[in-house]
This record gives C-alpha cells, sequence and structure tokens, in this order.
C-alpha cells in the first residue's frame, strides 16, 4: 500500500494530476448537474480500483490516509479538472462517522459497501420544522423487538430517490428535558415499505433533493451508531469536519477558472472595472486559500479545530456566488440564457454555476447560523 | 388649472391605470398564471393580450392624434411595475418601447400601430448581432431587393409574434424592414431563459421583408425606442423586487425556528429593512427617471436618464431576490415557491437591454460628455 504522505507535494500532485487526466471520462468533466450513480458507475469503479474512492479515511478502513495538505492538493485537482465529487455522501459523512463512534462490526460490515457503493447513500438531517433549528427534529424511532420503528418526514435530503440507505436523525426520547437530548443517529435502508420518497424541484428545474416519509419503517437495532439518545454530540462532532470540507477553497477555485476563461473568450476583461472586479475575485480566492491551509495545518498537527473554522464556509461561499454573478455579467446579453455558452473552445454553463453557488450559504449551516455561532463562540459577544 | 391641480391630476390618472392593472392581473391569476404559461411551454396568453389592450395598455405612450392615450412613458412606468409584480409574460415593454416606440416615430400611419395598439399582433424587433466570440458585435445584416441576409440575436418575443421588425443596412443607409414571422429563408432558434421564455436568434437567407423607413431617421427612432424599452424595463423590475420583496416580508413573519419567527431575529430585521430601503430607492429613482424622459425630447439628454432607471432597478431586483432566497432557506430554492420565479425573471430583465454595470458606465461616459461639450 502506498504511502502517499511520504513523497513530495509536488510529486503527488502530478500523479493525482496524471490519473484524473488519462481516466476521467471526458463527457462528465464539469457536469452541471448532480448526477445519478449510474451516469458516473464506470469512473467510480476506476477509482474503487485504483483505492481512491476514500482519499481521508485511514488506509486500514481502505482510504488514502491523505494528511491534510494532501488531500487538499487531492481536492484540488478534482476541481481543476472538473472531475465530479460522484455520490459521496458515504464517504464524507457516514463513513467518518462510523470509523469515530461505530463498532468493529459495524466498520466491517458497512464501510467496505460505502467505498464499493454497493450501498448509496443520504444525509436524513432536515425536517420540515427543524431547519436550522435542527434540534427540533420530530422523527420518531421506537424499539419493537430487535427493530427501531421509524415514523416521521425528512425533507431536502440530497439524492434521496438515488440513494438505498439513509443516515438520520431521530428522536428515540421524547421525554428528555432539552430538544438536544434524545436523539439518535441511526442507519436504515431506502428500500422497504414503510419509505417513500417524493422529488422536489429546484427553481433551476433539477431534481436534487427529495422529501422522504417515514411510516412504520423498519431497521435492525444494530443499526444505531454510537449510544442511544447521544446522537446529537455526535453529529456536532461530525459539524467541524463538515465546516472545513465545505469552507474549502474548491468550488470557488473551480468557478474562477471558468469565469476567467469565459471572460476572456468574451472579451470582458477589455473593461478596466471588469478587470478590478475579476482581481478582487481572484484575490479572494487566493487569501481564502491561506486560511484555509492555517486550519489545515491544525488538523495536520493533529489538532481539533474551533468554532473559529465556520469563517472558512462564511468566505468561500459568499465569494461562490460573487464569482458566478460575475459570470453573468460577463454573459452581457446572455445573462439569462439556461445551458452552456460557448467561447472559442469552451463551454461554460454561466447558470447553472450561478444556481449551484446560491444553496451553498443556505445548507450546512446558513451563513446567519455560522455568524452567531462566531460571535458568541469566538468574539465571546453576550446573548 | 393651476399648476399643482394639473400635477395631481395627472397623478389620479396614474393611480387608476395602476388600479385598473393590478386588477387584471389578480383576477386573472396573478403569479399563478406566469407559473401555468411556463409549464406550458414558456408562451404568453393571446386573450390576455386582449384584455390588455381593452384596458388601453399598448397605447399608452402612443400620442393621442396617432391613436394612442398620450399619457407618456411614466404610464408605461405604471403598468410595466404591474406586469413586474406578476411577472406576466406577455410582451407589454417590448410592444410599449420597442415595437410602437420604432413605429410611432418612423411610420405612424402605418396599419400594423393600430393592430399593435388594439393587441391583435405582437411584433418583436431584431437588431443586434452577435459576433464570432458570443459577444455583442457591429452590424452586418443587408437589406437588398426585398430580401433580408444575415442574422440577429437576442430577440425577445420570437415565439408568438407575428413578425420581425428588423434593422438592416440596405444599399442607401439603415433600413427598417418587417419580415413575417413564416417568411421563406428564416431560421428561429430558440435560447431556452431562465424564466421558461426563450430568446430567438434569427437567421435570414434571402428571407422577403418590406421596407417601412430608411435613413438616418432609423437608427435614431432605434436609439429611442431602446431608450424607452430600458426604462420601462426598470420600472418592471421595481415592480417585480418589490414583489418578491412582500413575499418574502411575509415568509419570515411566520416561518418559525428555535420557537419564534426567523423575523424576529435582528439580523434578519436588519436585512429587511435595507432590503425594503433598497426597493424604495429603486422605486423612486425609476420613477422620476421616467417622468424625467417624458419632459425631455432631447436623445441625448433622454439616453443616459434610462441608464440611470436600469442601472438602479437591476443592482436592486438582484439583490432583493438573492436575499429573498436567502431568507427563505431551502423552500426559496424551490420551484414550488414562487420566490424563486421572481429570481429566474429577474435574471432575464437584467440581461435584456444591458444590466447594471453597463448602464453605470453608459451613464457615466454620457455624463464626461456633457461635461466636455460644456
Ligand atoms: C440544495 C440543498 C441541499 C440540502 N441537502 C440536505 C441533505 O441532504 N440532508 C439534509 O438533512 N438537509 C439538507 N438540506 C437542508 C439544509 O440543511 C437546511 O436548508 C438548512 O439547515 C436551513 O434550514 P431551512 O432551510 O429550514 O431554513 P430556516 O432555518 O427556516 O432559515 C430561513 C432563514 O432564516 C435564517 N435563520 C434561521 N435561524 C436564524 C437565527 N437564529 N438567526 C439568524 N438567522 C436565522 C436562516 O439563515 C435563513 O436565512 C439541503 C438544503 C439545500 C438548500
Amino acid at each position: 500500500m502506498t504511502d502517499w504522505n511520504a513523497i513530495s507535494d509536488v510529486e503527488f500532485r502530478k500523479e493525482v494530476r496524471q490519473f484524473f487526466e488519462a481516466e476521467y471520462p471526458e463527457e462528465l468533466r464539469h457536469l452541471p448537474h448532480r448526477p445519478k450513480f449510474a451516469e458516473i458507475e464506470h469512473w467510480h469503479r476506476k477509482l474503487h480500483a485504483k483505492g481512491w474512492v476514500a482519499p481521508a479515511w485511514p488506509a486500514e478502513f481502505g482510504g488514502m490516509g491523505l494528511n491534510a495538505a494532501k488531500l487538499l492538493i487531492f481536492y484540488e485537482e478534482q476541481q481543476r479538472w472538473g472531475v465530479n465529487r460522484g455520490r459521496d455522501m458515504g464517504v464524507q459523512m457516514v463513513g467518518p462517522l462510523i470509523i469515530k463512534f461505530g463498532t468493529q462490526e459495524q466498520k466491517d460490515y458497512w464501510l467496505p459497501r460505502i467505498l464499493s457503493c454497493e450501498d448509496i447513500w443520504c444525509q436524513g438531517y432536515s425536517e420540515p420544522g427543524a431547519g436550522s433549528d435542527l434540534a427540533n427534529l420530530r422523527t420518531r424511532a421506537e424499539i419493537d423487538g430487535d427493530d427501531f420503528v421509524i415514523n416521521g418526514q425528512k425533507i431536502w435530503t440530497t439524492m434521496a430517490h438515488d440513494a438505498t440507505h439513509i443516515f438520520m436523525l431521530v428522536r428515540t426520547d421524547p421525554d428528555a428535558p432539552k430538544k438536544q437530548q434524545g436523539i439518535s443517529f441511526l442507519l436504515a435502508p431506502m428500500n422497504q415499505p414503510g419509505v417513500d420518497v417524493r422529488t422536489i424541484t429546484t427553481l433551476s428545474g433539477e431534481t436534487e433533493f427529495c422529501e422522504v416519509f417515514f411510516d412504520n419503517a423498519r431497521t435492525p437495532r444494530e443499526n444505531l451508531v454510537g449510544e442511544l439518545n447521544k446522537g446529537w454530540t455526535m453529529a456536532k462532532a461530525l459539524l467541524s469536519f463538515e465546516r472545513i470540507f465545505i469552507g474549502s477553497p474548491s468550488l470557488a477555485q473551480n468557478a474562477l477558472g471558468q469565469l476567467e476563461s469565459f471572460a476572456r473568450g468574451r472579451g470582458a476583461f477589455d473593461d478596466p472595472v471588469f478587470r478590478d472586479r475579476f482581481a478582487q475575485a481572484a484575490l479572494d480566492v487566493e487569501d481564502h486559500a491561506a486560511l484555509y491551509a492555517r486550519f489545515a495545518d491544525q488538523l495536520k498537527r493533529g489538532e481539533t479545530l474551533g468554532a473559529d473554522v465556520s469563517m472558512l464556509k462564511i468566505w468561500v461561499t459568499e465569494c461562490f456566488q460573487r464569482i458566478t454573478e460575475l459570470m453573468i455579467e460577463a454573459a452581457g446579453p446572455d445573462g439569462g440564457s439556461i445551458g452552456p455558452l460557448q467561447v472559442g473552445n469552451v463551454s461554460v454553463d454561466v447558470l447553472s454555476s450561478f444556481y449551484k453557488a446560491r444553496p451553498t450559504t443556505i445548507y450546512g449551516g446558513s451563513n446567519e447560523i455560522q455568524r452567531n455561532i462566531l460571535s458568541k463562540a469566538v468574539l465571546g459577544l453576550p446573548g | 388649472m393651476t399648476q399643482t391641480d394639473i400635477l395631481s391630476s395627472e397623478q389620479e390618472d396614474l393611480r387608476l391605470l395602476r388600479e385598473s392593472a393590478r386588477t387584471l392581473f389578480e383576477r386573472a391569476g396573478g403569479s399563478d398564471r406566469a407559473r401555468k404559461l411556463r409549464d406550458a411551454g414558456g408562451g404568453f396568453d393571446a386573450e390576455m393580450v386582449r384584455e390588455l389592450a381593452e384596458a388601453g395598455v399598448f397605447g399608452v405612450a402612443v400620442p393621442e392624434d396617432q391613436g394612442g392615450l398620450g399619457m407618456g412613458l411614466a404610464a408605461g412606468g405604471v403598468i410595466a411595475e404591474e406586469v413586474g409584480r406578476v411577472i406576466a409574460p406577455e410582451p407589454v415593454v417590448l410592444t410599449i418601447g420597442l415595437s410602437l416606440g420604432l413605429l410611432r416615430r418612423l411610420c405612424p400611419a402605418h396599419p400594423k400601430m393600430a393592430q399593435l395598439i388594439g393587441g391583435e399582433i405582437s411584433l418583436a424587433v431584431a437588431w443586434q448581432e452577435r459576433g464570432p466570440d458570443g459577444a455583442l458585435a457591429d452590424a452586418t445584416c443587408r437589406y437588398a431587393d426585398g430580401k433580408l441576409t444575415g442574422g440577429k440575436a437576442w430577440v425577445v418575443g420570437a415565439i408568438g409574434s407575428l413578425g420581425f421588425l428588423v434593422v438592416a443596412e440596405g444599399d442607401d443607409g439603415p433600413v427598417l424592414v418587417l419580415a413575417e414571422a413564416d417568411a421563406d429563408g428564416l431560421v428561429i432558434d430558440k435560447r431556452a431563459q431562465a424564466d421558461g421564455s426563450s430568446l430567438g436568434e434569427l437567421s435570414f437567407s434571402g428571407t422577403p421583408a418590406v421596407e417601412l423607413a430608411s435613413g438616418g431617421a432609423v437608427p435614431t427612432a432605434l436609439a429611442e425606442a431602446v431608450a424607452d424599452a430600458t426604462a420601462l424595463a426598470a420600472a418592471e423590475l421595481v415592480g417585480l423586487s418589490e414583489r418578491a420583496f412582500e413575499i418574502t416580508l411575509d415568509y419570515i413573519k411566520t416561518r418559525e425556528q428555535f420557537d419564534k419567527p426567523i423575523g424576529s431575529f435582528q439580523v434578519i430585521q436588519h436585512r429587511a429593512v435595507d432590503l425594503n430601503v433598497i426597493c424604495e430607492v429603486a422605486q423612486a429613482g425609476v420613477r422620476e427617471a421616467l417622468a424625467q424622459m417624458d419632459s425631455e425630447t432631447d436623445p441625448k439628454v433622454r439616453a443616459p436618464i434610462a441608464s440611470r432607471a436600469k442601472a438602479r432597478a437591476v443592482t436592486a431586483a438582484k439583490r432583493i431576490t438573492r436575499d429573498a432566497i436567502q431568507l427563505h432557506g431551502a423552500v426559496g430554492y424551490t420551484d414550488e415557491f414562487d420566490i424563486g420565479l421572481y429570481l429566474n425573471r429577474a435574471l432575464v430583465l437584467s440581461a435584456w437591454l444591458g444590466d447594471d454595470a453597463y448602464h453605470r458606465r453608459i451613464w457615466f461616459e454620457a455624463r464626461e460628455a456633457e461635461g466636455a461639450a460644456q
């Protein structure tokens, strides 16, 4: 097994780049939508054979075991070449949680299936009444013999219509004194009579997220991860990991690259005002990467991240939005046009980038919530 | 009548006009109607066009001696605001500003004038061209021996119009010609827009067309009509922004998280106030601009006023519709909630006839030129 961390960053980058450029199917580059698994299965098989499905997981669980710096390089190259992340909720979210809190049996059973995509996961946290106030969730799970019986509703579940399993936060003790108590972390199969999935169309006409209804759905008791009624603390532990992922420069970097080739092709750089705004965006991305590296170093040293990691997400998502807004500006009279716009030999889907950037300030803890966290936990402001 | 009496009676006219347009649109189903038309393929409703015509909508800015109401652009702006509030897809600004704007200046006696005012037909206007890099380029479309050759881009209302008013280069300078939508040698390529409408890219190969006007009057009238349409599009964006803000205000009053309405959080309150201020500033600026355009005749003065209006309205609409999505959270990102329709329509209206950055530049250049002339 290769110890990737032992080779130099430059070497590593070269190797990753070569693999993507040689193996990643051209027609899947910079996909404007979230693909269903079937669409990218072929690529996933290649990645799996190479052992590169889970760059962040420790090698003992089948990951690449990359340190923070190498991980950053991996994601940068992925974005640069427009390599789709694939159906990575298993790898990015439930896998790390099982690695951290799961039993040996759970690790042995679930982790290989995540890597092979035999199981495809979706995230069932949000509910109609539990968005920013996630602890308000009401979906119930009650023990019945060897099973949990689940009743309730999840919403905004990304790609639930193309998932085999859902990891979810459920209420297991409705009488707990605080909302945050009495919540558990459960894994459940989607393919059963008690689970009903309805897609929700987004404002750009995509069907990326869903409502999931549970009507006496069942999951075996061994699918509880961690202790009963301790799901909230676990989910929070996962959050800081999620926040550095969501706060990584990659989306903005990728959009900036697209903006540059588009603006150049369209002659937008002839305008000094546009040049200034582009430079501003480019420097916003560059300096964000410097801040990101600071947090990444912290991880590298084995430290846990503090609440201040929220600033990464705020900065980069808002920057991402500004970049896509500049793309629309560069598109001029084409700024309302759906689909790829041709400039020279590149084609850039301006509106799909714009649409993709909008919800980044809403999901993963909205930017208002991140600001609340920073003002209290980092600046120590009262209230 | 004193000056104030005249003023207030004018205001009264506009108020009545606004009420009748609002009632008409509300009775027809408000923004639900726009959604249904979009889902049905993105056209507009010919019956609605006739009803609007009956209310005098299309002829508002046409002088009375040419068969219109002679109420000016300010009245056109009132209607455009109402169109924006319900994101109506009918070609209102297109007809008042561009098609009638051109015809009334170049050939007021043409029978198409009455048909446009009467809502019997609509005509799209084609003048811009796309260069090899995809951006706007100098016009090369030719008209000779009764036939058009070349192409035109970004044609609003290309679908559903009876024909095209095309500005082209004739043997003796610029001409305005009329090509029927089903004319030989005309190919219309549809480009889908965010709001479900489409822009037409036209290509002519020996397409028969009838000459309506020629000479230096054509580019002058075109510039005037474009300025009118630009200012009216700004008014449409103002109406759209206002309604998007109202929808959002209702939402933050009712959506509860952490056991209270999200509108009780101070950060949300301040944001709502900011959006409200932006909206009011835009409304005041755009309405004033339209009134000024009515009292000005010099095209060099009118054009930057239109730019002022569009620059403000686009900046406001972008900010308001984008923040509106944010304040709605995930539901704002769905098609089911109306707020997304407003965002999408704002994208299209912002790109049409120049966005805010473009118009700020035009405004500044005009200001500099004026300074140099003094
Ligand atoms: C594209 C997309 C994909 C998603 N995918 C998933 C998924 O796979 N699984 C899943 O479980 N969830 C998913 N979500 C849901 C996401 O986590 C929620 O949208 C998010 O938690 C916000 O909740 P909400 O949408 O209910 O908004 P609300 O909580 O209702 O918030 C509405 C507005 O109020 C603001 N607000 C709320 N509370 C406060 C406060 N205390 N102070 C200041 N402002 C406040 C918010 O910032 C926001 O602007 C997804 C959402 C989107 C948009």
